[in-house]
């Protein structure tokens, strides 16, 4: 039984992001299937109706579930076992590698750029280690070599110390029947013996990647590679123009996103995206969540906007136009292929929703999610929670991660209602129209938006970062940039020359449109 | 047409707000959101169809007006129980879909010179449109408020005579001729 407590070993010690790696997949790719339900709930309530409301968990089986309904959530297990059991069917003139690899590929992509998304915040574990017991011997006489080898002798073993967040919130205190106390106010130094170590930090995200944002934009432009890809196997005219709106959509709506999310990178200064979360957890005012949807407000509505499109869904939703289009893409797919691009519509949804949440309404942060949860969770189980009031993000107790998630799955289950809500309500965009809005009106908004952004961020900000935590007056001033851009584009608007004439009315001799006279020859 | 009868019309100018989308889009959200509430403050307008049958309800809530309904064909019997057709094809004449096979033979009661020896519909490809009730001179076929009618097999959808006059006696008492 050696080998066995081995493995068990080896399992237990896996690192921190393998365990929040399976659980972020699991929860993601469970809720995906449970947002499909929710989608066609959401669509019978438009519609006034109530919805599958069938299939309970007891699929007829189960003797004490048999005949509860529970609001149709057995569904997507009945949808999911019929995909898996379905012939997995192509045509005979596709081309089979391309048209496997195709939904393969989006989703793989997509699930990847659930990586760097900021779930909870960073854990970390501490330690107050008592440096000397003879208060008489200040601190400094002690050498950093004997204080690394005190430290190294007091931590666990194999502690990985974190040099920054120790620097950062190193505490020194006294010593007093064995408790540290913080030192108060005008104590002399000499006394100061413990120093507050912090190791085995670790951030509630699967990658530490400090260009989160930029990693997000580039893994999530390749989606569109498996709708092409899909198009173009399928070898069917209809999957073809699919594939080739959803290029032209990706093309036209990507520099908008990427306008925009760089405003708020500008503000901040940073590509980490659970650094831009962390400055967004204080409160503006005393009440005011510090939230990127205050101060730019702007930047976020083109951002909802170009996530839409980002996500092929309703109202950009041509590549799929069921009227032109047949299924537009995914004609060709069925069983667990088709599942495949629908499951990786729907994850994607959730990771630029996730991404909303972090860039424009503060991550896990909620008015109260913060101090008095800690507070809280002290108070329950007494474990000296703490969190560090220059870092928010930085937490010693899993469980305030744990809230803080559920935090954030919450929010973005609400961007996730917000999609679903504005496909059941808005019709699709003709396709000129649809290239009007990004070329027309969104490129030019958020590039002066950016203009404006970078103006206040060099005027304004601090000289060693730029503004590293936006403070109230700061959001006022993004705020009224954001408003004189967007007085700016309505004003210049109506000055502007109007479109080209797009949509025109071809004069066909004979046809409904057409205003010269049929010559009398033609009915002969 | 001539050219004089084409009135042009130009596109109406947009206002700002139609300019910029947005308040346009939100008012749409709104009406949704209106549909949303009233639909989960439960007035949503479903019946809730093995449970709760439109011929139970009212029919100012929805219900079905069982004696204009048009659902599953019956066949028509006299007082002295005989079938009250006279084979007169006049139906299946009418019958846009084609879906009635009548074989007339002669009539074995002295008032009438035809019966049909055999009547079949096919209520797969009935329409349900009611013209044979509309041609029939002698009010033999009728269409009843019956609607849930199945069956295994294409062959057993095929109603004869015998199946259409035992719908007959079962719809008789509450939907007389």
């Amino acid at each position: 039984m050696d080998w066995l407590s081995g493995i068990w070993h080896w399992v237990i010690n896996l690192p921190a992001w393998v365990w929040i790696a399976i659980a972020a997949h699991l929860l993601v790719l469970g809720t995906v299937a449970y947002l499909i339900l929710l989608e066609r709930k959401v669509a019978s309530w438009v519609q006034d109706r109530l919805g599958p409301n069938r299939v309970g968990l007891g699929f007829g089986i189960i003797p004490w579930l048999k005949d509860k309904k529970m609001w149709g959530l057995g569904q997507p297990l009945a949808d999911g076992l019929k995909f898996i059991v379905k012939e997995d069917y192509h045509a005979r003139n596709v081309d089979k590698v391309l048209f496997t690899l195709a939904p393969a590929m989006m989703i793989i992509v997509v699930i990847i750029s659930i990586a760097v998304l900021p779930i909870g915040g960073t854990r970390v574990l501490v330690k107050d280690v008592v440096i000397g017991s003879d208060a008489q011997k200040p601190l400094t006489d002690y050498t950093p070599a004997e204080i690394a080898a005190r430290v190294k002798e007091t931590l666990p073993a194999g502690a990985r110390i974190d040099e920054k967040l120790s620097g950062e919130v190193q505490k020194v205190g006294v010593l007093k029947d064995d408790q540290v106390e913080p030192a108060a106010q005008g104590e002399p130094s000499h006394r100061y013996l413990v120093e507050r170590v912090v190791y085995n930090a670790y951030r509630f995200q699967i990658a530490d990647l400090n260009i989160g944002v930029l990693f997000i934009l580039a893994v999530l432009s390749l989606e569109v590679y498996g709708v092409v890809i899909g198009g173009w196997a399928s070898n069917n005219k209809y999957s073809f123009l699919g594939g080739l709106r959803a290029t032209v959509n990706m093309i036209s709506y990507e520099i908008p996103l990427g306008l925009a999310v760089l405003c708020i990178v500008i503000m901040f200064g940073t590509l980490d995206l659970e650094r831009i979360v962390d400055q967004q957890a204080h409160y503006w005012a005393g009440w005011i969540p510090a939230w990127n949807v205050f101060s730019q407000p702007l930047a976020f509505v083109m951002f909802l906007v170009c996530i839409h499109a980002e996500a092929n869904r309703a109202p950009f939703d041509l590549a799929e136009a069921e009227q032109e289009l047949v299924g537009g893409y995914h004609t060709e797919y069925s069983s667990m292929r088709f599942a495949l691009f629908f499951l990786a519509e729907y994850a994607g949804m959730m990771t630029t929703s996730a991404v909303c949440v972090a860039l424009f309404f503060g991550g896990w942060h909620f008015p109260g999610v913060d101090h008095a949860v800690v507070t809280i969770v002290n108070a329950l189980t007494h474990s000296g929670a703490w969190v560090d009031p220059a870092h928010p993000a930085v937490t010693n107790s899993l469980t305030v991660c744990l809230i803080r998630a559920a935090v954030v799955f919450i929010k973005t289950l609400v961007v996730i209602f917000v999609f679903m809500w504005v496909r059941w309500s808005l019709p699709r965009f003709r396709f000129d129209q649809l290239m009007m809005l990004a070329w027309r009106a969104l490129i030019p908004i958020s590039l002066a938006l950016l203009v404006m952004t970078s103006i206040i961020v060099y005027v304004w900000s601090p000289a060693q970062e730029s503004l590293w935590s936006v403070n109230g007056q700061a959001a006022l001033i993004f705020l009224a940039g954001n408003v004189v851009v967007l007085a700016g584009s309505m004003a210049l608007s109506r000055v502007l020359p109007p479109p080209p004439q797009t949509n025109r009315k071809v004069p066909v001799p004979g046809s409904r449109f057409t205003s010269t006279p049929i010559p009398a020859a033609a009915y002969n | 047409m001539n050219p004089s009868d084409i009135i042009v019309l130009d596109e109406p100018r947009l206002t700002l707000a139609d300019q910029f989308y947005l308040p346009q889009v939100l008012i749409g959200l709104g009406t949704t959101m209106k549909h949303m509430l009233r639909t989960l403050g439960g007035k949503d307008r479903v019946v809730q169809y093995p449970e709760e049958k439109r011929e139970d309800l009212p029919v100012e809530k929805g219900g079905m007006l069982e004696p204009t309904y048009r659902g599953v064909h019956r066949l028509n019997k006299d007082e002295e129980g005989r079938v009250k057709c006279v084979a007169c094809f006049m139906c299946s004449t009418a019958c846009p879909a084609r879906c009635i096979h009548i074989e007339a033979a002669e009539s074995p009661w002295p008032d009438r010179e035809k019966y049909p020896a055999k009547f079949d519909i096919d209520e797969l490809r009935c329409i349900y449109c009611g013209m044979c009730e509309e041609a029939c001179p002698v009010d033999a076929i009728e269409l009843t408020h019956l609607y849930d009618i199945v069956g295994l097999t294409r062959q057993e959808m095929i109603f004869d005579k015998a199946k259409l006059l035992r719908i007959f006696d079962q719809t008789a008492a509450t939907e007389p001729m």
